[in-house]
């Protein structure tokens, strides 16, 4: 590379003048958000938290009642804390199984060159396969009576259970359909793996470091903004998870797969009760918000950003 | 040895699957004497492929395959496009309120989409996009939240050195995003752009609010329309599900082979 | 390089294409949610509409299964069809356009009185018309005869009891081949359902629409569900929808069930399916009368409709003895159409009329109450729990009773 020293000995006005353009150059790279959120997103926030104060039906009339629909859904609505209830203990197994998962299946994947074609994309092949199908399948497998997973139970000798009709196994069912889409996940930290100089490893090998400590200590670091990435995105959708629950069991049997997401929905399409509807959209958004922030924070102790911008040592680097 | 354990565990893996795709494929092949019977059938005595094409003459299957294809299309140029500026404007650059910003796109991604709904929909009436493709389109052009977070973790993990140094010849800021980081980003983009693919592809609610008239439907709305009040049509529910899987099948097998030729990035950062 | 930017190029040209065409046309909305043959039918009868009205184009816009999403964002942003399916009157009347005056005005082509005075209730909130019917069903009990003929079991006739009706499903009973003689549906439409709670005596919700303690918690109530839990529990039916959305129509037509309890709805897909069947009516609770819940669908107006006038004159049409002849997926809303076509003497149509006269004594308790989606959630979810329970009907009813005391005021 050629190293001009010139640009090194720059006028402090210069310089000044320098970071300021780098700023509006800067604001220009980020401008197409930026004016997506100002156009498409903010309006519909505001908007939506507007509802939140009133009683909004879908037709009819509005009337502003404040904090009421907060205070109606945090202590005298049962189905609110049942379904929130629901959702986390959703998220807590479903999380951690969809990174841990997904990131083994990568790892294999990482480790093969033949075929390795046709598994990235049997894996990710359920991901391919839009909603209304994708439930139709499970109901089939899931069937008490005619369904897959039964039929191959019974060459066990297992007289299969209910899936899908047994409240203890329903969120269980539902959680397996919900694995089964990791595909996605699967290829982002895949695509991070590929990402991890080969060098690294290779002077890892010749120096003697076992197996397992180049894991520790050059994967999984090496994989942090990936790995992060995945968990936000995945509390994200475990909180918002809603099209297999309402399609597959509709919430039941006897409300034990009633995320909290159905909870928003039904409230607004099944009761037009939009009001109340946002209102435990906001909820949620807050809970969401702070579960990320949360873990942002704590990634700071095992998220190494290469390419981080070091210049100023104070910044939190979010 | 490793190996043969390593492919013994895949393949099983991967039956796991593959097999209800291969369900779905049957059932859209089957009769319907045999669609229920038990124990089910597994390889059908008679194979009906001219359900596919019943299936697909049932509705106006072309018109929704040209909407489909233009929205998937348009909208995932846009995206690769704006939202690689913006994770490169995130990803390089100190500026007021950068952090505070980045947290704001992040929060973008958990507002539900059932609040959102009503007041979208009155924005695109005002501006007369009902009915019209744009909805569906023109929001791509201005970056998703989802990922210009992902390509700023991407670009996050090379080395700050490599901007430095194409700094020190003389590029400018775009120079160093176009002729660096977009080609070591090309695995990322083609995730991207697979993601924005098959999420464009699969849209149902997004059709479904802002389309009227069937001559404007896109291929889920299609799909869906086989599921009625009261009855489905389970045939022609799996003979379009495979027949819609088949492009983005193809096409991802096209790609995934950038995502595994890291290569360039390795390199470029030896 | 150059073939790719021409193909992009003509992509766009075809997605700005879309909002120049048929601006000439007077273009009116009519939404419904019915697919398939239905929507066919339908569609037909627009054209038919376009052919009488030169220089109007119909759109029929199908929403099937998205329908109350697609409406409600619609009427939220203001932007709603003009003319459109409806049946959830309680929830959307304040949108819609009432039609009493112009139907006074065009009695004399409209005819108000051929429809049968029951649908004209479902039809009608706060004294006020907010639709005009243009389908509707009661609920009847399907019959497999080849099933029937080989098992020698007697068909079943007029007047037969629930003790009738489950002494012949036990013959069916057929574990090992997933064969039996009825389905039970564990979760139910409530508003289907509350057919079984009139047939024996009872009802959801009092008719001022403030108590349900002793309607829907009451002996008769729990006795009509802890029957249907028996039956499942004897085998003497399957369990419809209890983690398995097999539907029952489709056991049918499959011949895995000799009876099915349902509706119009089921008939097509029925006779497509080739089986020999027959139609019998719902069967009686010892010696009380048999009531059948209403399914009605009707075409109401927006209130803000873009083409008001001409809304009025397609909803005149689509009431038509021509265009009610015209959809033979429904039972005929008109008594003039239905005895034209000889269907109330038909043995297979005859037991949905006869069952239309004692539909007129009880009102459905949507009408009643304004919170009864809410309260209605919890009744299912009883429902459910006496299927799964196999019994306990009156315990779970009870519970439903006190989560929705809050509801009901």
């Amino acid at each position: 590379m050629d190293m001009t020293y010139a640009a090194a000995t720059p006028a402090v006005e210069k310089r000044k003048r320098s970071a300021f353009a780098r700023h509006i150059v800067a604001y220009l790279f980020i401008s197409p958000w930026i004016l997506g959120f100002l156009f498409f997103t903010l309006g519909p926030l505001v908007f939506s938290l507007t509802m939140s104060f009133y009683d909004w039906p879908v037709v009819g009339e509005r009337s502003f009642v404040g904090l009421e629909n907060y205070r109606s859904m945090l202590f005298e609505d049962p189905q609110f804390w049942e379904s929130l209830w629901i959702t986390v203990k959703f998220a807590a197994i479903y999380v951690p199984f969809n990174i841990v998962m997904s990131f083994l299946l990568a790892l294999m994947l990482h480790h093969i060159t033949f075929a390795s074609g046709f598994f990235r994309t049997a894996f990710y092949l359920p991901s391919v396969i839009s909603g209304v199908a994708l439930v139709t399948i499970w109901s089939w497998i899931y069937s008490r009576e005619y369904g897959l997973l039964n039929f191959m139970l019974s060459f066990v000798g297992i007289d299969g259970p209910n899936w899908l009709g047994d409240p203890n196994l329903a969120i269980v069912a539902i959680i397996i359909a919900s694995l089964w889409g990791l595909g996605g996940t699967m290829l982002i930290l895949l695509t991070g793996l590929k990402a991890i100089p080969k060098e690294l490893y290779e002077a890892a090998t010749v120096s003697g470091v076992p197996g397992w400590a180049q894991m520790v200590f050059i994967t999984l670091p090496m994989l942090g903004p990936m790995l992060l990435f995945t968990f936000i995105t995945s509390i994200i959708s475990a909180f918002q998870q809603l099209t297999i629950a309402l399609l597959l069991t509709k919430g039941g049997p006897l409300g034990s797969t009633y995320f909290f997401a159905m909870y928003i929905y039904d409230n607004a399409f099944k009761y037009f009760d939009m009001g109340y509807a946002a209102a435990g959209s906001w909820v949620m958004f807050i809970i969401v918000l702070l579960l990320s922030l949360g873990v942002m924070r704590w990634s700071a102790a095992w998220v190494y950003y290469e390419g981080e911008v070091r210049q100023n040592d104070g910044e939190n680097n979010a | 040895m490793r190996k043969t354990l390593l492919y013994s565990a895949l393949i099983l893996l991967s039956a796991l699957f593959i097999a209800p795709f291969y369900w779905t494929f049957m059932t859209a092949i089957k009769s319907s004497a045999e669609l229920y019977q038990f124990p089910p059938v597994f390889w059908p005595s008679e194979w009906h492929w001219e359900n596919f094409a019943a299936a697909w003459n049932k509705q106006p299957f072309g018109t929704y395959l040209t909407n489909s294809l233009i929205v998937v299309v348009l909208s995932t140029i846009g995206q690769l496009i704006s939202s690689s500026l913006v994770a490169y404007g995130f990803a390089r650059f100190r500026f007021p309120g950068r952090d505070p910003l980045f947290i704001l796109l992040l929060a973008t991604m958990m507002i539900p989409w059932d609040v959102k709904m009503i007041p979208l929909y009155m924005e695109f009436n005002l501006l007369g996009w009902i009915n019209t493709l744009k909805p569906l389109i023109v929001p791509a052009y201005f970056a998703d939240a989802f990922f210009v977070f992902l390509l700023r973790q991407y670009i996050m993990t090379v080395p700050m050195e490599i901007d430095e140094a194409a700094r020190m010849d003389g590029a400018n800021a775009f120079d160093i995003y176009w002729r660096i980081h977009l080609p070591l980003m090309m695995p990322a983009l083609v995730l991207v752009g697979t993601f924005h693919f098959m999420n464009a592809w699969n849209d149902y609610l997004g059709p479904l609010i802002f389309l009227n008239d069937q001559s404007k439907y896109t291929l889920t709305l299609g799909l869906s329309m086989f599921k009625g009040l009261h009855e489905v049509d389970v045939t022609s529910i799996a003979a379009i599900t495979v027949i819609l899987c088949l492009p983005p099948l193809a096409l991802f097998f096209v790609a995934q082979r950038y995502i595994m030729d890291g290569a360039v990035g390795s390199s470029v950062k030896g | 390089m150059l073939n790719r930017k021409s193909i992009i190029g003509s992509l766009m040209v075809l997605a700005m294409a879309g909002t120049a065409t048929a601006r000439a046309e007077e273009i009116l909305r009519f939404a419904t949610w019915d697919t398939d043959e239905s929507l066919a039918i339908q569609q037909e009868i627009a054209k038919k509409f376009e052919e009488k009205h030169p220089g109007v184009k119909v759109q029929v816009e199908p929403y099937a299964d998205g329908y109350d999403q697609k409406l409600i964002a619609a009427f939220g942003a203001g932007n709603p069809p003009d003319v459109m399916y409806m049946w959830n009157f309680p929830q959307y009347y304040t949108s819609l356009k009432p039609l009493d005056d112009l139907i006074a005005k065009g009695a004399a082509e409209i005819k108000p009185d051929d429809f049968p005075k029951g649908l004209m209730n479902t039809v009608r909130v706060e004294g006020k018309t907010y639709g005009m019917p243009s389908g509707f069903t009661t609920q009847v009990v399907f019959y497999n005869k080849d099933m029937f003929a080989k098992a020698g079991v007697e068909e079943p006739k007029d007047g037969w009891t629930w003790d009738d009706l489950r002494a012949k499903a036990a013959k069916f009973r057929d574990e090992p081949n997933k064969v039996y003689g009825f389905a039970v549906d564990a979760k139910p439409d409530p508003y289907d359902f509350e057919q079984f709670l009139w047939s024996n005596g009872t009802k959801y919700i009092s008719d001022d629409g403030k108590k349900i303690d002793g309607y829907m918690n009451s002996d008769a109530a729990a006795q009509v569900l802890d029957m249907f839990a028996d039956m499942a529990k004897t085998q003497e039916a399957i369990t419809l929808n209890l983690g398995d959305d097999t539907s029952g129509s489709t056991l049918f037509k499959g011949g895995k069930i000799a009876m099915f309890q349902s509706a119009m709805w089921s008939k097509s897909g029925i006779d497509a399916s080739g089986i020999k069947y027959g139609v019998a009516p719902l069967p009686k609770f010892g010696d009380k009368t048999a009531h059948s819940a209403l399914g009605v669908s009707a075409i109401s107006i927006a209130k803000d409709a873009a083409h008001p006038d001409l809304a009025w004159e397609f909803v005149k049409f689509f009431s038509s003895p021509e265009a009610v002849a015209m959809r033979v997926n429904d039972l005929p809303v008109r008594t003039s159409v239905a005895e034209e076509k000889g269907m109330t003497k038909d043995p297979i149509y005859k037991p949905f009329f006869d069952i239309l006269a004692t539909s007129n004594s009880e009102t459905h308790a949507f009408l009643k109450n304004a919170n009864w989606g809410k309260v209605q959630d919890n009744l299912a979810r009883a429902i459910e729990a006496t299927m799964i329970d196999q019994g306990n009907a009156k315990q779970h009813l009870d519970d439903a009773v006190a989560r929705s005391k809050r509801l009901v005021k």
